[in-house]
């Protein structure tokens, strides 16, 4: 089977007018600045990363409110393929928002067939599905489809079976290429780039910003900017406290910060947040490569109470065993956890039997606690 | 056919099959044949003596496997792992049967359901693991000798090549033993086992045993089937002759041989198309509507004459400019068999059964290439299509244990293409993974019987859930059976928790199935890389294994392919998501102990094996895959 790349090319001149086809209204704007980026693109389709030009789209006040390509939509008939040239365009977080055509290009299906009105409507609804099934699609199955289904235990492909929803009939190839670059690897380097020309306040508004796509784009430009005012740092800690789902994000810029930031924050979210943020903390503070100091890590025996699973007790201690051993307000502070649930208690107990500095009353706790389990350690 | 008539009439009829005993006598009994080395007149030099070479063995083994292709190497292994001491029994000098270096036959098996496989696990995987680790170059005389010692590394499993088992000697209705030929070494082998499983494809032991058997295709009405021909008939797909070319950088002439068969595809159908004629082509197929065995020979003689006709077509017709510098570099002799024999059991799985994705209690395997029924007349009828593609699978299904064994010879086990199956039925599950499938069902089912000394009907009758389940932990995925194993404390666990996760909840480990399917996560994801696995028990257990099972992702072919083919949809190499590198403690009186580490692994399934102890926890450290950023595993177990 051909690749795509593989194929003969007839090119078709560039058009300089547009026809455009998306459901919102075209943005007509006679004060919006455009950047032109040279980006280097990798396309299941091409052979090699493509070398293109992405031009971002600023408003009068500099603010990106969005980006444009010019794509090649290809049509292949008996080896054969034609290139469309097709414009598309992305907000600024990288959601493919519509696409256009130059004013006389038409696009085709198999068997030269042309696109009817409401093709070009069907591709729209397919190129901003994110989930379309063209995502883990191989070209090869999409190119299979259009000859015939032989299969057979010698070679082959099955053809590629789309339902009518996720694809314009008779033009498979052109949902998926033009899929695919609508949706695949320029949606970093958009992302990217906003980050890149946003200030350090609309960083902070992408920081609280409800659609959550802002927010890992607000922290990768702060790293690099190496931002920590407290503003950002108390945005970061309210938002990693109550969102699980940002807490990985928050702790990678975090751990960039200066020591004194990085641990106060993480015992802030450590207090304010939930098992999974809590857990991301702990490994955090054991797996970092700085110094921690012996008070911080003491100072969570004020905040044992705030362990509620047995998972989180088991990477705590696991923290202490690696970084604060024969910590007396530790200790001291654990002995409540062997009254509860008994997973924990006896995690605790373990833990305790290896401290060298327990007083006689510790030590009677262990013993009694021993006695009366002993069937189950 | 009985002993005697076999030896009076049968050498003719074995001759299809390659090696025989160069026998044959008009009045002598079987016996007086095997031990007529008395006119013998061996004078050894080196002795000085005269004597007469011993030529007849006889051995005994619990299980005997007829056939080394796929089906039978998955018997043998499954039959020798689990306990039975087992012989496997191969005709050729090399194992792998089509997909041996000998016919080159892609090991396919559910290689694409809507744009993705579905992959088989178990012992089929790890032989097609083995081979892309040992033979990165994708070699198929490679592979033969990759599958010979993934199979004779077995301590519990003995392997004869060049071997034909050629008559059974019957006891009742149990065959005794198997009469096999040795012809490198002259040698009439005795073979007596309890169990037999005859994965040959054509089935020779079973019919010699008079275990029933059918070929040719049912008509509609006896199974219900859209895809069969109104009035049953003879005909069987036919058996293919491949070759394969390569670019010599400069214009290569071709003659056509003597016996080349002129070849013009005047009228041919448009799916006779020469896609990948490079690699071979499959529709250079001869069937027949008679006895398929009985022809094989002159089948083969006119498949090698339109191999030629069509190469010749290639390369003299000047319709194929891009063959100009290509010239034959392999060329088979030995034809590539579909259809033949298919031995009764007491259900025969038809097409309704697969289009209709039915449930059967007994389920051992599943399938899922299409039904792809080839034109019987082959190349002789190419105004046909090569194949009818009847129906394309939406899903995988279900294959039964019930047609596993003979329903008149009692201790007759198969697998492969003569299992208890239509025509229709048997062009969907003939692909080699599907009945590598069966062949680790049947190798486990034999276990089972020489364990509890009981038949395969009884298997099926009484102990099918423990024949699943010993599937199940050994990696087979069977569709909508999830394990539950009592013996796998795993499932005792108080608690199982995954350090990180990027998705599914550890608890899925232990749900009992092994992949994600049906739309459901049955796995645990790590976030990154270390990673562990940790499960407590709130009372002490004592454990001496820990088995998982991994990611190799099944949604992605990993079989060799001639044209190496490397995306989404096919790997050449080993799957990124493996696991490479882990590590296993156990928790004893409070203090993590080292139970074993694992470095370079090449299995899905993994297993620990350490001296029982006492424990409250295990944890795995899981270190490194073959690439990917996340460990992925689908299933924790522990024994005792």
């Amino acid at each position: 089977m051909p690749n795509l790349y593989k194929l003969k090319f007839i090119s078709f001149f560039f058009f300089p007018f547009w026809i455009l086809f998306s459901n919102e209204p075209a943005m007509v704007s006679s004060e919006r600045i455009e950047i032109d980026h040279k980006v280097i693109v990798k396309h299941p389709g091409e052979e090699v990363p493509v070398e293109t030009i992405l031009t971002e789209i600023q408003n009068k006040d500099s603010t990106t409110i969005g980006y444009a390509m010019e794509v090649e939509s290809v049509i292949c008939l008996d080896e054969v393929c034609k290139e469309i040239p097709v414009r598309l365009f992305w907000n600024d977080i990288g959601v493919y928002q519509k696409y256009v055509l130059a004013k006389d290009a038409t696009l085709e299906k198999y068997e030269a067939d042309l696109f009817e009105p409401e093709d070009y409507k069907k591709l729209h609804t397919v190129l901003a599905n994110e989930n379309s099934p063209f995502k883990d699609v191989a070209i090869h199955q999409v190119l299979t489809a259009v000859e015939d289904d032989s299969v057979d235990a010698v070679a082959g492909a099955t053809a590629l079976e789309l339902d009518e929803k996720d694809t314009v009939p008779g033009a498979a190839l052109t949902c998926y290429t033009l899929w695919h670059w609508a949706n695949g690897d320029i949606i970093k380097t958009i992302k990217k780039k906003t980050g890149e020309s946003s200030t350090n306040q609309q960083l902070l508004e992408f920081l609280v910003n409800d659609n959550k796509s802002y927010y890992p784009i607000a922290l990768e430009a702060l790293v690099s900017r190496n931002h920590y005012a407290s503003e950002f740092i108390e945005t970061v800690i309210e938002r990693a406290a109550n969102h699980d789902d940002l807490i990985k994000a928050s702790i990678k810029y975090l751990e960039a910060a200066p020591l004194e930031v990085y641990t106060a924050s993480l015992k802030k979210i450590f207090i304010a947040s939930e098992k999974l943020q809590r857990i991301a903390v702990i490994r955090s503070l054991q797996y970092s490569k700085k110094e921690l100091p012996k008070d911080y890590l003491d100072s969570f025996s004020n905040e044992i109470g705030y362990l509620k699973s047995f998972q989180e007790v088991s990477v705590f201690l696991g923290l202490m065993e690696v970084k604060n051993p024969n910590s007396i307000q530790i200790n001291k502070a654990l002995i409540a956890l062997m009254e509860g649930d008994f997973l924990i208690a006896r995690r605790v107990y373990w833990f305790l039997g290896e401290q060298s500095n327990l007083d006689d009353g510790q030590q009677k706790k262990l013993k009694t606690f021993s006695e009366a389990h002993s069937d189950k350690l | 056919m009985k002993r005697r008539d076999f030896f009076k009439k049968g050498t003719k009829a074995a001759v299809a099959a390659g090696v025989v005993p160069i026998i044959a006598s008009s009045c002598a009994t079987a016996k007086d044949i095997v031990d007529d080395r008395k006119k013998d007149k061996w004078y050894h030099l080196g002795s000085g003596k005269k004597g007469i070479p011993e030529r007849k063995k006889t051995e005994t083994y619990d299980v005997a496997v007829i056939g080394g292709g796929a089906a039978g190497i998955c018997a043998a292994v499954a039959s020798a792992r689990n306990g039975s001491l087992t012989v496997l029994v191969q005709d050729r000098p090399v194992l792998g049967g089509n997909a041996s270096s000998e016919m080159r036959v892609h090991l396919n098996g559910v290689n694409n359901i809507n744009g993705k496989a579905e992959r088989e696990t178990g012992i089929i995987e790890e032989l097609l693991l083995h081979n892309r680790f040992e033979n990165e170059q994708e070699s198929f005389p490679v592979f033969d000798h990759v599958m010979y010692d993934f199979v004779v590394r077995e301590p519990n499993l003995t392997l004869m090549v060049n071997t034909q088992a050629v008559e059974a000697v019957m006891e009742g209705n149990k065959i005794k033993s198997a009469k096999c030929w040795q012809a490198t070494t002259e040698t009439l082998f005795t073979i007596n086992a309890s169990i037999f499983i005859d994965c040959s494809g054509d089935g020779l032991l079973g019919a010699s045993a008079g275990a029933a058997y059918r070929t040719g295709r049912e008509g509609k009405a006896e199974f219900n089937e859209t895809y069969a021909p109104d009035e049953p008939d003879g005909w069987q797909m036919g058996a293919t002759l491949l070759m394969s070319s390569k670019d010599m950088g400069r214009p290569m002439t071709y003659n056509p041989p003597s016996y080349a068969i002129k070849y013009t595809h005047e009228g041919a159908h448009p799916r006779r198309h020469f896609k990948w004629f490079k690699d071979g082509i499959w529709w250079i197929e001869v069937g027949s509507k008679g006895d398929i065995i009985a022809d094989a020979e002159k089948n083969r003689h006119k498949l090698m004459g339109y191999l030629h006709g069509v190469w010749d077509y290639i390369k003299n017709s000047g319709n194929f400019p891009e063959a100009e510098n290509l010239a034959l570099d392999w060329v088979g002799s030995l034809p590539s068999r579909r259809e033949s024999r298919r031995f009764i059991g007491d259900y025969i799985v038809s097409e309704k059964d697969m289009t209709g994705y039915k449930h059967f209690e007994d389920a051992v395997a599943f399938g899922g290439w299409s039904l792809d029924e080839h034109n019987p007349g082959g190349i002789e009828n190419i105004s046909e299509p090569p194949s009818y593609f009847h129906y394309h699978f939406k899903k995988i299904y279900e294959f039964p244990f019930r047609s596993l064994y003979s329903k008149n010879v009692s201790n007759l086990m198969f697998a492969g293409r003569n299992v208890s199956q239509t025509h229709i039925a048997l062009s969907s599950s003939r692909i080699m993974a599907t009945c590598a499938l069966m062949g680790q069902a049947v190798g486990t089912a034999a276990t089972i019987c020489n364990k509890r000394n009981i038949l395969p009907r009884e298997v099926a009758n009484n102990h099918i859930k423990e024949l699943q389940e010993q599937l199940l932990r050994d990696d087979a995925f069977i569709p909508k059976r999830p394990a539950m194993d009592p013996k796998d404390l795993a499932r005792k666990a108080s608690l199982i928790f995954g350090s990180t996760t990027l998705l599914g909840d550890a608890k899925n480990l232990l749900n009992g199935m092994s992949r994600d399917i049906d739309g459901a996560i049955n796995h645990w994801q790590s976030d990154g890389l270390n990673a562990e696995l940790q499960l407590e028990w709130e009372t002490p257990v004592q454990l001496s294994t820990v088995e998982l099972k991994c990611d190799t992702n099944v949604k992605r072919n990993i079989m060799m392919r001639k044209d190496s083919k490397n995306d989404d949809l096919y790997g050449n190499h080993v799957p990124k998501e493996l696991l490479k590198s882990l590590s296993l403690e156990a928790r004893v009186n409070g203090k993590w102990k080292d139970l074993g580490a694992i470095e370079n692994n090449r299995t899905r399934l993994i297993k620990f094996k350490f001296n029982q102890l006492k424990t409250t926890a295990v944890r795995v450290n899981l270190k490194e895959t073959y690439g990917a950023e996340n460990v992925k595993l689908f299933e924790i177990r522990c024994y005792a």
